[in-house]
């Protein structure tokens, strides 16, 4: 054990292990619950910012025990470019979502549980990211699922929470079960099932590759949540708790584009999977016009950001369908991108929720005087997810554009760069319909505390850093695409 | 077989003492209870006693596939069956335990403990002979036993009525077994298996198949279950354990023993099992999703349960593939280990707040969470979520069933996924009922202290379920020596 793969398995084990100790010893810990849970998930933010320098240095972190040497199972924790941008991610979102939980969360004797969920939500997340092995991945693909679901059963709002848990449950867990196939059909070809082993060559028939392609891709555009795959997606968002909502839509969506890009794209060459680049970047063209257009027709604010993320989805999945450099660096760019704005924006909705006790767009507006530092910030997220130039999505959406017209379709691309008009159209409809206008309620707001302004307020700030200076978080998509297309491009 | 023949007299003799000290001292249940526990640990040790400790002492499955087939003298299936044996008295082990407190409210203890010993020896003596004529009578005396305890609570209608249908039923299932044994030895002059009985002519044919029919109705193939339903979940839940747990399945074992006894070829006793796993993974699992029984839910869970294990059995007959054959014996212990905690975390919720509706169960951690602990662990585990064993012996199933690349297996590795995902449509509510919020209607009642002598054997198999999933590579090398065939090269 040195130093490198000390870190990556902190990130693994200290979160479960401060979960353990919050359950086991509630009565004692239980009213600094939340503090314990974002100071540990501070403390894995550091260790993944640390990980930075090493990988820079060409250290891959790796730790391999035999688990089940009698199937060829093993434990790996893997570290590489690849993995970074989605384990950063993931990071990252998981503190501002606790952060934002102190505030949001209302303690009773069950809170212990609550942040030693998220604690283990966060694990299994940063456990899809750092698995080496087939089984490992499934393990905590499933361990996400499981942490999410209870949180939304035991804690969502609205009357018919049970019900939205058990349909997310079993919608996402059957894009689980075709992920299951397929990794077990590559399992079974490459007789190990390390990651390492899969790449260095697996020979599979056309026809097998074709299958457990489309596998991979229906099983994790469940997850991604992109149409027709996506209707979990609006309920579980707006049932959940807002800090779960924000963990789920910023983070856990991208574990889908994460899952394809270490499967399909990373195994199989380029001409294997080119026959699937169409129907991606139209699934992908779909999935953003569609998804706008619910997000203008709905009046629940919670719920326009949600379907939100189906049409970003979209955005996402057509810059992997580009198969091109540009598109897929888009498109990797654009989950960091997303997860910030997102989480922002979700905070943001957040706050109005808090403040006047309303979710329906037509009982609000007129806020702006009354919230200004949170119709900033909210400016700030709309413009941002509205693609305006400085702000961070913009460049990961020049990206994923460029990619488009440097494909056989670029007609695509230019229908792609129509529909983001739509996108604009429901971002600042929200905007002007919260915050422009009158103030028509009668009530005064609520104060709301400042442990979920404060993180949004920073993620706001990041959204204009990100825009400006993108070229760090370039650097590390860059290293990650020399690494999936192996000079193969 | 020597060993095989003590533990069986141990186990009958300890019948025989434990009912006489009831009756002539009327001794308390506690102590009839240990002396059973005693009784069964001395069967066990028995049994293990002639362990010669090279590596092939369980289950000895040559991996030519040759399994269970001519040896002169002893069946190399004969470890096997310790296999079964050895579970059984485990189960009874505990079974026992928990009954030493689950029984007070019962008052007969001087029959129970008898009959419980007398149960396992019969199946301990059904699983090991190869004489037809000895497993006819260990049959009826395993069952005989069964019926009464099916129907120990004769003080209600519903337990008389299960119990009389189950005698009806498994009396047919005797009968016929009785008449094809005739013919089969009209026929062949001889009883004595392994005997090639299948293609000697039509009255041994008819014979077979009267046998296999009657072993069908044993081990509940659909459609000869409906008895199953009833008699697990009216019987006593530490009966439902041991009924569930290891019971049908060891009627199981026995028919494939006799249907590779008797020359039935493997293609055709593997196709008939893939197409009865099909039709048992469909009937329980639908009919499971539409109980409002705790307990015939978890029947009908039996039912879809045994067709998974089926399945295995199927696809490696079938297919001429040991390592399917291992992942069901596998399955198999996994499953007696999970049913039986789910039937006696149930029992302990029963015994304490009188539930038997999903219902009643309603909110039921809040007054028993060692029992909704426990239960929902069972229920995890069956749903097969990983990193439960109950995930590992599924995966072991599908890598299975996927390699063989088949028409017949994809289309029972469909129907297995496809019903693996509904059954989640009922475990998932279940364990979502006992974390309710709201108590249904025992929110006045106490909170109670569990008796440790029904907290600990359901300690003791959480722990060892537990165990067995973080780290299974012990438990499967235990079990048996080659499961995979890639570990040898």
């Amino acid at each position: 054990m040195n130093y490198e793969t000390g870190l990556i398995l902190s990130i693994i084990l200290l979160p479960s292990v401060i979960a353990l100790l919050l359950v086991m010893i509630r009565r004692i810990i239980g009213p600094y619950a939340g503090w314990i849970a974002g100071i540990t998930a501070g403390l894995n933010l550091l260790a993944t910012l640390a990980l930075l320098p090493l990988l820079r240095q060409g250290i891959e972190p790796h730790i391999a025990l035999n688990w089940l040497p009698q199937a060829g199972i093993q434990f790996i924790l893997h570290l590489d470019w690849l993995t970074f941008p989605f384990l950063f991610t993931e990071a990252l979102v998981t503190v501002f979502a606790l952060i934002y939980a102190l505030g949001y969360h209302h303690p009773d004797e069950r809170t212990p549980f609550f942040y030693a969920l998220l604690l283990i939500f966060g694990v299994g997340m940063a456990g899809t990211t750092l698995a080496g092995s087939v089984f490992l991945f499934y393990v905590f693909w499933e361990l996400m699922l499981v942490a999410s679901c209870v949180l939304i059963l035991a804690w969502g709002e609205g009357p018919n929470n049970g019900s939205v848990a058990l349909q997310y449950f079993l919608f996402t867990h059957l894009g689980s079960l075709l992920v299951l196939v397929a990794l077990i059909n590559l399992y079974d070809a490459a007789g190990s099932d390390s990651f390492v082993a899969l790449r260095s060559g697996i020979s599979l028939a056309p026809a097998a590759v074709t299958t457990i392609t489309a596998l991979f891709l229906i099983g994790f555009g469940v997850k991604m949540a992109v149409f027709p795959l996506h209707i979990w997606l609006p309920d579980a968002h707006s049932v959940a708790p807002m800090p779960v909502t924000i963990m789920l839509a910023a983070a856990m969506l991208s574990m889908g584009v994460y899952g394809i890009l270490r499967f399909p794209m990373s195994i199989f060459s380029p001409s294997q999977i080119a026959m699937f680049a169409l129907p991606m970047m139209v699934a992908g063209l779909v999935s953003q016009v569609y998804g706008a257009l619910m997000a203008i027709a709905e009046q629940d604010i919670k719920r326009i950001i949600a379907y939100s993320s189906v049409s970003q989805m979209g955005y996402i999945l057509f810059g992997l369908g580009t198969l091109t450099y540009e598109g897929i660096a888009g498109a990797t760019l654009h989950v960091i991108y997303h997860g910030v704005v997102k989480a922002l924006l979700f905070m943001c909705m957040g706050l109005v929720i808090r403040a006047t006790n309303k979710r329906q767009i037509s009982e609000l507006g007129g806020l702006m005087n009354k919230i200004p530092l949170t119709a900033a910030c909210c400016a700030v997220g709309v413009l941002a997810i509205a693609g305006v130039p400085m702000l961070a999505i913009f460049n990961s959406e020049w990206m994923i554009y460029s990619g488009g017209f440097h494909t056989t379709y670029p007609g695509l691309a230019v229908a792609m760069v129509l529909g983001s008009l739509l996108t604009v159209a429901y971002a600042l409809r929200l905007f002007m319909e919260i915050f422009w206008g009158d103030y028509t309620s009668d009530g005064n707001l609520i104060p709301v505390s400042a442990a979920m302004r404060l993180p949004t307020v920073v993620l706001a700030g990041l959204t204009l850093l990100a825009g400006l200076f993108p070229s760090p978080v370039f650097a590390w998509i860059d290293q990650e695409l020399t690494l999936i297309l192996g000079g193969l491009w | 077989m020597n060993t095989a023949f003590n533990s069986i007299l141990i186990l009958a003799c300890g019948a025989l003492a434990i009912y006489l000290l009831a009756r002539l001292f009327s001794a308390r249940n506690e102590l009839l209870a240990c002396c059973t526990v005693l009784v069964f640990f001395l069967a066990g040790l028995v049994l293990f006693s002639k362990l010669n400790l090279n590596s092939k002492f369980w289950l000895e499955i040559p991996s030519s596939g040759e399994f269970m087939v001519s040896g002169e003298q002893e069946w190399p299936g004969e470890s096997a069956s310790r296999l079964i044996a050895g579970t059984a008295i485990a189960l009874g082990f505990l079974v026992s335990l928990y009954s030493s407190r689950y029984l007070e409210q019962d008052q007969r203890y001087k029959t129970y403990y008898p009959l419980l010993l007398l149960t396992v020896a019969g199946l301990v003596g059904m699983v090991y002979t190869t004489d037809l004529f000895l497993l006819y009578l260990f049959i009826e005396w395993m069952s005989v036993c069964a019926y009464v305890l099916v129907a120990f609570r004769r003080q209600t209608n519903t337990a008389t009525e299960a119990g009389f249908k189950y005698l009806i039923m498994g009396s047919v299932g005797t009968i016929l077994f009785l008449l094809g044994l005739a013919w089969i030895f009209r026929v062949t002059g001889q009883i004595k298996m392994p005997l090639q009985a299948a293609e000697t002519s039509a009255w041994a044919s008819a014979g077979l198949v009267c046998i296999l029919t009657g072993l069908g109705i044993k081990s509940a193939f659909v459609p000869l279950h409906t008895w199953l339903p009833d008699a697990h979940s009216r019987a006593p839940s530490s009966i439902s354990a041991l009924l569930s747990g290891i019971i049908i399945q060891s009627c199981f074992f026995v028919w494939l023993r006799v249907g590779l006894g008797l020359g039935v070829s493997k293609q055709v006793l593997g196709a008939v099992l893939i197409w009865l796993s099909i039709a048992n993974m469909i009937v329980g699992n639908f009919m499971a999703l539409v109980q409002i029984h705790v307990k015939r839910l978890l029947a009908f869970s039996s039912i879809a349960q045994m067709g998974y294990i089926l399945f295995s059995f199927g696809i490696g007959l079938y297919f001429d593939f040991p390592q399917a054959i291992l992942a069901g014996f596998l399955y198999l212990v996994i499953h007696a280990a999970l049913k039986s905690l789910a039937f006696l975390s149930k029992g302990i919720c029963h015994f304490y707040y009188q539930t038997t509706l999903i219902e009643d169960m309603r909110g039921i951690a809040k007054h028993l969470p060692l029992a909704a602990l426990t239960l929902s662990l069972s229920l995890a585990g069956l749903a097969g979520l990983p990193p439960l064993i109950g995930f590992s012996g599924k995966w072991f199933i599908l890598t299975s069933a996927l390699s063989t690349l088949q028409p017949l297996a994809l289309v029972g590795t469909g129907v297995f996924l496809l019903t693996n995902l509904i059954s989640l449509g009922y475990y998932l509510p279940l364990i979502a009922q006992l974390y309710a919020s709201q108590p249904h209607r025992n929110e006045a009642a106490p909170t109670l202290r569990i008796s440790p002598w029904m907290a600990i054997p359901v300690i003791a198999l959480s722990g060892l379920i537990l165990a067995a999933s973080i780290y299974p590579a012990p438990w499967v090398k235990w079990l048996s020596p080659i499961i995979f065939i890639s570990e040898g090269g």
